[in-house]
């Protein structure tokens, strides 16, 4: 009988046994390669689906949604927002693990399934070091609004859209972000795109596919981002249907000059330590010790200060950053006439009292970059001229023939910026580009970047190859409705705000204007 | 550690069993059912956590019915022990919350199938005399519970994000019983009994690396009818 038992057991344990081999393997596959452009986990996350509906009920549950829809229209597809981690290479040249995002048009529209262009997106300066743009789920994320604004501008009107994080962001481990680096950036663009297209046949569509029609854009570091990857782009051989980079700093010399001289921009703050710490690492040559550069409130440890988790407000207020002084308001005095005057807090005139006004914030004390270092930067600037600065400063109009780099410039940040500024390397756009941006930027300077691209490129400008909108012009031509919005739009943000406290959100208004603007603009180039 | 607890008891009923079995004091101690096991859930989970994982979602358990087998050894005239089988059901989990996650369906979809075998012993005290033709009893014992063949279906892996795979690891803990057996002749029996056991694991689902969880207790109360016989 106790034998009977047994067997009885057995027979249970037997069963049991038995189950442990009915698994389930249905997961993700994981890359075992990291070779650039891999697609680290296939298929990625589909983090949300939202049918046309539910999106536009989305968007319009808030103000700034609301006006979104108004401006891109109401979607006429819905949106899958997929979540791909793949590999890039770092600036070491290690190959490095990102993220990014793929939207991917769904619905029974016409325009939201089958063969459909892909818009590949740059990000613009995040201080954050969580930003995700594939989470549309997570209202509390830096990059929620940029997500939602390239998911209704392009996704919900029938584009593919792969927009990478970064490295240094979300899940990346590299520590700080390469920042307006334009190989590495561009490399990252191009990475995502091919995970994405990797990705695209094992989505939830898998009859969306791409068309082979490529859009590049991006908006301020984005806007680089998207003129650089064009540059990579056309280098290698591959397609770029049409490009539109907007409000980008894509003469990061001249620019760079500019705000030495004292025409210190919203943000600098921000930028500052972005762009040392990418070119610290990429080059080597930016200091030897973080005081050489930063005043001895803020150098120590601000080499791995961003990107942070903290959001800006808490890195103000524990001191870690200044909000506005980038530069010390005892201007240096060198001896040098001319130097003296170009450090000098900028007064009306020359400039005019906004202009005077704006620049005038950037001065404080205690200030992020010492003057030691700032007069050494600016001593280069004049006596390694780059054309372009010197042409504005001047007062002149920018021309092909004036807007020439730096032939030597000492200064190693001066170096890095020539180095990856947009005018290096003699080339031009081949296909189709848009550039937009406003003028009274105070942010992203228009004309020190946007003009002195368009100057470089004047002849492609005249023959309509690439074109320039300047929201803030008068409106007139194919943009002239938008053109109009925008400044209707400042206007009432002025008349609710005032204008040194709209100011502040001028570079941002103008996102969702020129987003408009280049897919109004790729729809003329198929 | 779970295996080991489960080990332990099944090893120490069965060893009560053949220590006492000598005992015994009926002349057919071994007795075999088969039945019915109608069970219910009472399901209680908490939210699942995790990346990408909007608020309020929840999972509750189908109902289920299946085939009960089990295996009755008596001890003395009142102590018997009970090793019981169900086969293993295909068990709906069910998505419990909003309406739609995004544009998903999600409230009252199903979203997974899982097979789960749940050998139960027990110890068991039975009321009158042998010879009785109505025999009450009660009991106390432990409950151990596998889950495999976790599949997720297409409805589930849509408001996962993608294929994902499930784990939820073997539960041991206590279960109870009381019923009745009615004597039809020496031989065979009809036995009905409401018992109730406490699961408790711990669900972790995966999605393209991402793992959501969710702390599962469930209280699977059934009740059985089964036709006895001994031998």
């Amino acid at each position: 009988m106790l034998k009977k038992t047994r067997s009885l057991i057995c027979a249970g344990l037997c069963v049991l046994a038995l189950a442990g081999c009915g698994n389930n393997s249905n997961t993700a596959t994981v890359a075992t390669s990291t070779q650039a452009g891999t697609l680290a986990v296939d298929p990625p996350l589909r983090v949300a689906s939202l049918t046309a509906s539910a999106f536009a009920a989305q968007l319009g549950a808030s103000p700034t949604g609301q006006q979104l829809l108004q401006l891109a229209g109401t979607p006429a597809c819905g949106v899958d927002f997929y979540y791909m981690k793949y590999w890039t290479t770092a600036p070491d040249g290690k190959p490095t693990e990102v993220s990014g995002a793929m939207m991917v048009p769904t619905g029974s529209g016409a325009q939201c399934s089958g063969a459909r262009p892909i818009v590949l997106y740059a990000h613009g300066t995040t201080s954050v070091s969580t930003y995700n743009i594939a989470d549309i789920t997570d209202s509390t994320n830096a990059a929620n609004s940029e997500s939602a604004l390239i998911a209704a501008v392009f996704a919900a009107q029938g584009y593919i859209v792969v927009a990478p994080n970064f490295e240094g962001y979300d899940i990346s481990n590299l520590g700080y972000h390469p920042y307006v680096d334009a190989a590495v950036n561009a490399d990252d663009m191009m990475d995502a795109l091919t995970a994405a297209r990797t990705a695209l046949p094992h989505s939830f569509t898998p009859g969306t596919t791409d068309s082979g029609q490529l859009y590049v854009t991006g908006y301020s570091e984005g806007g680089y981002v998207a003129m650089a990857t064009v540059k990579a782009m056309q280098a290698a051989g591959d397609t770029v249907t049409a490009s539109a980079p907007a409000s980008g700093p894509y003469a990061l010399e001249a620019f760079g000059d500019a705000i030495f001289f004292g025409q210190v921009d919203i943000g600098s703050t921000i930028f500052s330590p972005l762009v040392t710490t990418s070119y610290q690492n990429a080059y080597g040559n930016v200091y030897k010790a973080t005081s050489d550069v930063y005043t001895s409130t803020y150098a120590s440890g601000i080499d791995t200060l961003l990107p942070s988790p903290d959001s800006l407000t808490q890195l103000f207020q524990s001191g870690k950053l200044p909000e506005a002084a980038l530069f010390d308001s005892t201007t240096p005095v060198t001896g040098n006439t001319q130097l003296d005057q170009l450090l000098a807090v900028p007064t009306s005139p020359p400039y005019s009292a906004s202009e005077a006004a704006l620049f005038d914030a950037g001065f404080g004390t205690p200030s992020l970059v010492n003057n030691t270092y700032r007069a050494e930067y600016a001593a280069d600037a004049l006596t390694n001229p780059d054309q372009a600065e010197m042409t504005l400063l001047n007062g002149g109009t920018l021309t092909a023939s004036d807007v020439a780099l730096a032939a030597q410039p000492a200064v190693g940040l001066r170096q890095d910026f020539k180095l990856n500024d947009m005018r290096n390397g003699g080339w031009s756009p081949k296909e189709p580009m848009l550039m937009c941006g406003g003028d009274q930027d105070p942010t992203v300077f228009f004309q020190v970047n946007t003009g002195v691209m368009a100057a470089e490129w004047s002849p492609l400008v005249s023959a309509g190859l690439v074109q320039v909108l300047d929201l803030n012009g008068t409106p007139g031509g194919a943009f002239a409705p938008l053109q109009s919005a925008f400044q209707s739009t400042y206007a009432a943000l002025v008349a609710a705000q005032g204008p040194s406290t709209a100011i502040q959100s001028y570079h941002a208004t103008e996102a969702p204007f020129c987003m408009v603007a280049a897919r109004d603009f790729f729809a003329q180039v198929p | 550690m779970q295996y080991k607890i489960a080990t332990l008891a099944l090893g120490t009923a069965l060893a009560l069993a053949a220590a006492t079995g000598a005992r015994a004091d009926t002349a057919h101690p071994n007795d075999i059912r088969i039945g019915g096991y109608f069970v219910h859930f009472d399901t209680s989970a908490s939210d699942i956590t995790g990346p990408y994982t909007v608020p309020g979602l929840n999972t509750s358990v189908n109902n289920t019915t299946t085939l009960y087998l089990g295996y009755v050894r008596t001890l003395s005239s009142h102590f018997a022990v009970e090793f019981a089988f169900g086969w293993p059901p295909l068990t709906h989990a069910v998505g419990k919350g909003p309406a739609a996650v995004g544009s998903v369906p999600y409230n009252g979809v199903t979203i997974a199938n899982i097979r789960w075998l749940s050998p139960t012993a027990l110890l068991e005290y039975n009321f009158f005399a042998p010879d009785s033709r109505w025999r009450p009893f009660v009991g106390v014992g432990v409950n151990y519970t596998y889950f495999y063949d976790r599949q997720v279906t297409a409805a589930g892996a849509a408001v996962s994000g993608g294929p994902t795979s499930i784990s939820l690891p073997a539960s041991v803990g206590p279960a109870v019983t009381a019923g009745f057996k009615y004597r039809l002749n020496t031989r065979w029996h009809i036995v009905a009994s409401y018992s109730v056991a406490q699961v408790n694991s711990r669900l972790t689902t995966d999605t393209a690396g991402v793992l959501r969880s969710s702390s599962v207790h469930f209280w699977p109360n059934a009740v059985v009818v089964s036709v006895g016989y001994s031998f």
